[in-house]
């Protein structure tokens, strides 16, 4: 299993967990969100997978089930531990279709913003493997962003807190930087809707980071 | 709004009662029965041990191919592992209705 990690990029709401090493040394609490039993791991380049490795198969002996969601059959493995789900970047007009990954027994689920997340990504040691996460700031930024499109307000409001909280830790670190040079890197329409998300919650010091110009803190 | 606890709460709910699904469809899929042999005078028979109502029934199988014996084996061992997997999904769904009863948003 530890191979096949090096395709995928683990995203949600378990990263905030393991940005605890990022974070040693600065005040952090990843207790602050929480986390639900949905692991959500996202495969940037599908056509990139050099291992074939059925994954379903692998985890059947851990006693993980198979289920097929929805009448478009996007899987998800369960376990009553962990649940399963893969994601991919959605590409050009997209797709409500799972985009199949044959190389891994799967099928994944297209989505917005995701290119975001796997843009910029950082390692960290899990015992004796390492797993890829987004650079906390792009996983922050991208939280306000999507969290406007939540249709459930309690998740919208967990995204928000998760975004907010990770913003302050990264300013707190001495990383306001960082997160402006990434902010500074998408597109406008993603900086106005950051923007209006941490207006939203009345975010002032954060604002006042992103819109300093030269100045490092 | 139910609270940012309650709606973790109420979606770990349905994912376990989506589980407690999966595992009894799991379970109902797996061949019937566990695989006896009986050593007779030296030689080994085969039978279907299978609980027919409240009776176990032994159905002779006479000679069955390695492959089905190794069919029986891992179905064996995947329904040990599914029925737990069932007991503790039934105790997750326990807790969490215990839970999400309260009128309380939280």
């Amino acid at each position: 299993m530890a191979g096949i990690l090096d395709d995928l990029i683990l995203i949600g709401s378990w990263c905030v967990y393991f940005y605890k090493d990022y974070f040693s040394g600065a005040p952090y609490i990843d207790q602050s969100t929480i986390k639900t039993r949905d692991i959500d791991f996202l495969i940037d380049t599908p056509s990139k997978i050099k291992r074939d490795v059925n994954i379903p198969e692998l985890l059947k002996d851990l006693g993980f089930v198979t289920i097929y969601r929805g009448n478009r059959g996007f899987i998800k493995l369960d376990h009553p531990d962990l649940i399963l789900e893969f994601l991919v970047p959605e590409k050009g007009k997209g797709t409500d279709k799972p985009v199949p990954l044959s190389k891994f027994g799967l099928n994944a689920v297209a989505l917005r913003f995701l290119t975001f997340l796997s843009g910029n990504t950082i390692k960290v040691k899990v015992e004796d493997f390492y797993i890829t996460l987004p650079h906390p700031a792009n996983f922050a930024l991208h939280k306000l962003i999507i969290f406007q499109r939540r249709i459930k307000e309690e998740k919208a409001i967990k995204d928000r807190n998760t975004a907010v909280g990770i913003l302050k830790a990264l300013i707190n670190k001495g990383d306001a930087a960082i997160v402006r040079q990434i902010f500074n890197s998408v597109p406008q329409k993603w900086q106005k809707k950051i923007i209006k998300g941490l207006e939203k919650v009345e975010e002032i010091a954060i604002l006042n980071k992103l819109s300093a110009k030269g100045t490092d803190v | 709004m139910r609270g940012v606890i309650k709606g973790v709460l109420a979606e770990e709910l349905e994912n376990s009662l989506r589980m407690q699904k999966e595992y009894e469809g799991a379970l109902k899929k797996l061949p019937e029965g566990c695989l006896a042999i009986k050593k007779i005078r030296g030689h080994e028979y085969y039978y279907l041990v299978k609980r027919l109502k409240d009776k176990v029934k032994y159905i002779y199988k006479g000679k069955i191919s390695e492959e089905e014996k190794k069919q029986y084996g891992e179905a064996k061992e995947l329904r040990v592992k599914y029925r737990k997997l069932l007991s503790q999904v039934k105790k997750q769904i326990r807790f969490l209705r215990s839970s999400l009863r309260g009128k309380e948003a939280i």
